[in-house]
């Protein structure tokens, strides 16, 4: 057992080395990820905790994880817990606010308090390599001539890869609510049935496709950034004619109730952290798009993509 | 199991093979009612309440199929301590009692271990309760520190 | 044979002293993490993806690989000792596993478990060095169709486990259905039977349902018959290694099993599950001694163990080579390359050559330091079961338990867990086979998503299941499977077994 013992405390000591923090600030913070670990929220959580105390803006950080149901579970537990906590933050983003909706979920982001807007990534419009569509402009034309026969592939039902077929579709003159999206599990699996040329057209987040889109497997046409991005080929859908966008934002909320000088507290330890040299280099590693935005213009931001996904996911008959 | 000789025969109608089958009979309606009442539809091909009638249906069959054996000679059930099943009961409900209190991991693993230990005829509940003790710090400890696994934190917990 | 140049040269780098010594704390951390009943190998390798953040991206992924590995194999030594698999590939060598165990066997049991690991993660991994750009090629030409039937086929090989009353076998399968219908329809966003409770929505875990029906319902079942017929720890008969005819009977079914599981594991959707129900299904058909089976055949083990690690590799073939994360456990390896900037897919073979071939090489080291590890370890794993039986059962729910805390601290799934708990014990007290459930809980979502699919893509028209050669052929298979029984034994069978 002297190995075993030996193999842990070898470990023990990775993981202490690991933690040794820079303290400047006694902010004890929990951070909540409404996803199991793995995901972007967890990722986004883990990233958050190491850069805060790294750079000294937190004391300690804690990430919880609590799965389920698009993150709902997690908010409404957050919710619940974290009432005038002034050491407790949330991650969420543009699922949760699709989760929200078709989950007819009790509980919504008004009853938190929106402490900063973090990253946003594009989403990509991709075709298989061998397919006949060759621009957006093609796929355009096939969407309104056959809207049954343009299939598309991506993540869960109600997510912002659905929302923006259900979108793009519009903006090619069909009805929105006749879109045949094929749901798959993640990324990855949608990926599948792209290389196997089983659909037409896939959606899915810049980074997952990144390598297979450089090597050439598949066709980039567009991505649903309302700008072009530094190293991305592909030009916005809005540089080529059609009138959509639409981010995956991830950011940071804080419980409700919160006492002003505390949402400030805590406004101010995460903007340090993301105007650090550290965050810089997360976002360069995870392949994130920085989206920054203060408490009071995330708290509008959150109110009007809450507005326009409504919207889209009624058009798709997925809400009321 | 089947092959155990202690087990007598049983004839004439068997109880709990006709409660079985009429569980199964109401989780087949329970589940064809919730199919019904589906509102989202699949644009093309089938939608999820397709599968939900399936197996609906299946359960019902199987409902059948266990009313029909109840009938036949089948094997008695063998006699149960439900003594000892009561403390397993209870060492769970300790578990899960002392987690929705918040009275963190520790505590909760003490109880579960302890009381089943009792289950299984052990009377040295003391030494058990310290024994299950030190062997759910000691996860909580490696699991907590080492592996930054967030077990559920009470005032024991906090202490550490 | 430029690959085995490249081999050499990762070889090179793996074998330098720094990472052989990463290999080896991966490989003990993934063993005693592993272990633990409700932690299979996602969770293992996530809990230990922080260990790794500060090594350098080579010895890190070289530990990584002794993690996964690691993890892979524990699961099965508590479904042989324990009844109690550790995740929902053990299931399968639970049926057997346990009952060599309670013969005294539980020695060779836990050999030809570790041994067939080893012949067959070392065939994978050679597969997964030289075959991986064909392999995957007609992997992600596996369409919808196809899969579903492979599902098919799945869905009749599960007779197998069924024990001997086709009723009650149907029965737990289709409770396992219906459990799989419960959460939000990924297809259509639509809910099923989740009676507005959100800690539902995401559906049942597979292994929440088999730590509750498995180890907490056997706990209580012991424990309600404990008067009667106390059950005396198990006596270890004879050697505790394999005798010469265990080797004999071994051999072949490790040979097949890896022949199953890599292939299948090596597909976007395939998962580790279904090699090891159709090599534990295969094993029985050709097995000497069929009568053995559900009384400890050793071939029931020595299949489905060498057919889940097998898979475990297979499916670093898609991981590696697309980018393709399609278990888990390779979502959280995926997480664990993007960490140091490494964007697994197309390029990686390219971009990252020496790192890729340093990773195989360090899979195959980890695979002989697991065997080196763990055929020492057999005599000690053995002498758990000395343990006073009330100490043992209460340390195997603690750990149940603890499993299911750490994947998901709620009330609810603690709940869910007990409930499992209770209706494991319902169906062991009435003879109800547990197995099937859990098969059907893991494939019936898959068949529905996957028929569902298919016929999105027809728009409708169930034809397209008979105009691919692929689906056509494995639903004939699966249908002459099927009614084949029937015919040559005829229905006389049928009614003698229902009682």
């Amino acid at each position: 057992m002297s190995i075993f013992t030996r193999g842990l405390s070898a470990a023990c000591l990775a993981v202490l080395t690991a933690l040794s923090p820079a303290v400047a600030q006694d902010l004890e913070l929990t951070i909540t990820a409404p996803a199991g670990a793995g995901g972007g929220w967890d990722a986004a959580a883990r990233s958050l905790q190491e850069t805060m105390v790294k750079t000294g803006n937190a004391k300690s950080v804690q990430v919880v994880n609590v799965p389920g149901a698009g993150g709902t579970v997690g908010l409404a537990q957050f919710v619940q817990s974290a009432k005038g906590a002034k050491d407790q933050l949330l991650v969420g983003g543009i699922t949760m606010v699709g989760a929200i909706i078709t989950n007819k979920s009790p509980v919504d982001l008004d009853d938190v308090t929106p402490i900063a807007r973090l990253t946003g990534d594009p989403l990509v419009v991709v075709v298989p390599k061998d397919s006949k569509i060759q621009t957006l402009a093609d796929l355009m034309a096939a969407i309104k001539a056959d809207v049954a026969g343009t299939i598309w592939a991506g993540g869960s039902a109600g997510g912002a890869d659905h929302i923006l077929s259900a979108l793009i579709t519009q903006a090619a003159g069909a009805d929105p609510s006749k879109v045949n999206y094929v749901a798959y599990s993640g990324g990855g699996e949608a990926l599948a049935a792209m290389l196997g040329g089983q659909v037409t057209a896939g959606i899915s987040g810049y980074g997952e496709w990144q390598g297979q889109i450089e090597s050439g497997d598949l066709r980039a046409l567009a991505i649903s950034y309302p700008e072009p991005i530094e190293g991305i080929a592909a030009q916005p859908l809005k540089a080529q004619g059609v009138d959509v966008e639409l981010v995956n934002w991830r950011g940071v909320f804080a419980g409700p109730d919160l006492a002003d000088a505390d949402k400030q507290a805590l406004a101010t330890a995460v903007e340090k952290t993301v105007k650090s040299p550290e965050w810089q280099e997360v976002l360069k590693a995870r392949g994130w798009s920085d989206y920054y935005a203060p408490a009071d213009e995330f708290k509008a931001f959150v109110a009007s993509e809450n507005e326009r996904v409504h919207a889209t996911l009624k058009s798709i008959g997925l809400a009321e | 199991m089947a092959t155990e000789i202690h087990r007598g025969i049983h004839h004439g109608l068997h109880r709990p093979t006709v409660i079985i089958g009429l569980g199964l009979i109401a989780l087949a309606a329970v589940t064809w009612n919730d199919a019904r009442g589906m509102t989202i539809r699949a644009n093309y091909g089938v939608g999820a309440d397709a599968a939900s009638y399936f197996v609906a249906l299946f359960l019902a069959v199987l409902g059948l199929g266990h009313l029909i054996a109840a009938f036949r000679p089948g094997i008695e059930a063998d006699e149960a301590d439900w003594g000892a099943v009561a403390w397993i009961g209870l060492a769970l409900a300790g578990l899960i009692g002392a987690i929705w209190a918040g009275f963190g991991f520790i505590l909760g693993s003490t109880l579960l271990f302890a009381f089943t230990a009792r289950a299984f005829g052990r009377r040295a509940l003391i030494v058990d309760l310290l024994f299950g003790a030190v062997l759910s710090t000691a996860i909580f400890l490696l699991f907590n520190k080492l592996l930054q696994l967030a077990l559920p934190l009470g005032p024991l917990e906090r202490l550490i | 044979m430029d690959a085995l140049f490249q081999l050499l040269n990762g070889f090179g780098d793996a074998l330098a002293p720094m990472n052989l010594v990463f290999a080896a704390i991966g490989v003990l951390l993934g063993t005693a993490v592993g272990v633990l009943p409700g932690i299979g190998p996602a969770l293992t390798v996530a809990l230990l993806l922080p260990v790794t953040f500060k090594m350098d991206p080579g010895g890190s992924l070289i530990m990584f690989a002794g993690i996964y590995y690691g993890g892979m194999y524990g699961g099965s030594t508590t479904a042989i000792l324990l009844n109690t698999p550790g995740e929902a590939a053990s299931v399968v060598t639970a049926i057997e596993g346990n009952q060599m165990a309670r013969k005294g066997r539980g020695g060779p049991a836990l050999a030809t478990a570790a041994i067939g690991s080893f012949v067959a993660a070392l065939i994978a991994t050679i597969g997964l060095a030289f075959l991986a750009p064909i392999l995957v090629k007609i992997a992600v030409r596996f369409g919808p169709w196809d899969y579903f039937g492979l599902m098919l086929i799945a869905f009749v090989t599960v007779s197998a486990t069924f024990g001997s009353s086709p009723l009650r076998g149907l029965t737990s399968l289709g409770i396992g259905l219906w459990l799989g219908l419960i959460g939000i329809d990924q297809l259509t966003g639509q809910t099923r039977l989740a009676f507005g409770i959100p800690n539902l929505f995401d559906g049942i875990e597979v292994t929440t349902l088999a730590v509750g029906l498995f180890a907490i319902g056997e706990a209580l079942h012991v424990a309600s018959r404990h008067l009667f017929a106390p059950e005396k720890p198990i006596p270890i008969k004879g050697s505790i290694w394999m005798t010469a005819s265990d080797w004999r009977r071994s051999w072949k079914p490790w040979l097949r099993g890896a022949g199953i599981g890599f292939p299948i594991g090596a597909l976007p959707a395939g998962g580790a599950e279904i090699p090891t129900f159709l090599s534990y299904t295969t094993e029985r058909k050709l097995s000497r001694h069929p009568e053995e089976f559900g009384q400890g055949a050793i071939e029931g083990v020595a299949g489905p163990e060498a057919a889940n690690n097998a898979s475990a590799a297979g499916s670093l073939v898609p991981l590696l080579t697309l980018g393709l994360p399609t278990s888990a456990t390779a979502a959280v390896m995926l997480a664990g390359f993007q960490q140091y900037n490494i964007q697994p897919g197309p390029l990686l073979f390219v971009q990252h050559a020496s790192l890729v071939w340093a990773l195989i090489a360090s899979l195959f080291i980890a695979n002989i330091m697991l065997l080196v590890l763990n055929l020492p370890l057999v005599g000690l794993w053995v002498q758990l079961l000395k343990i006073p039986l009330p100490w043992l059962y209460a340390g195997i729910l603690l750990f149940a338990t603890m499993g299911t805390i750490a994947a998901n601290p709620s009330v609810v799934e603690l709940l869910l867990l007990s409930g499992f708990g209770v209706l494991g014990f319902v169906m062991r007290r009435y003879d109800y086979p547990v197995a099937p459930a859990i098969v059907g809980l893991i494939l019936g979502p898959m068949a529905d998503s996957q028929l569902r699919r298919a016929l999105q893509m027809s728009q409708g028209d169930p034809m397209i299941l008979l105009q691919h050669p692929g689906s056509a052929t494995m639903i004939g298979i699966a249908l002459v499977a099927l009614v084949a029984p029937f015919v040559f034994k005829g229905l006389s069978r049928f009614r003698q077994d229902e009682d």
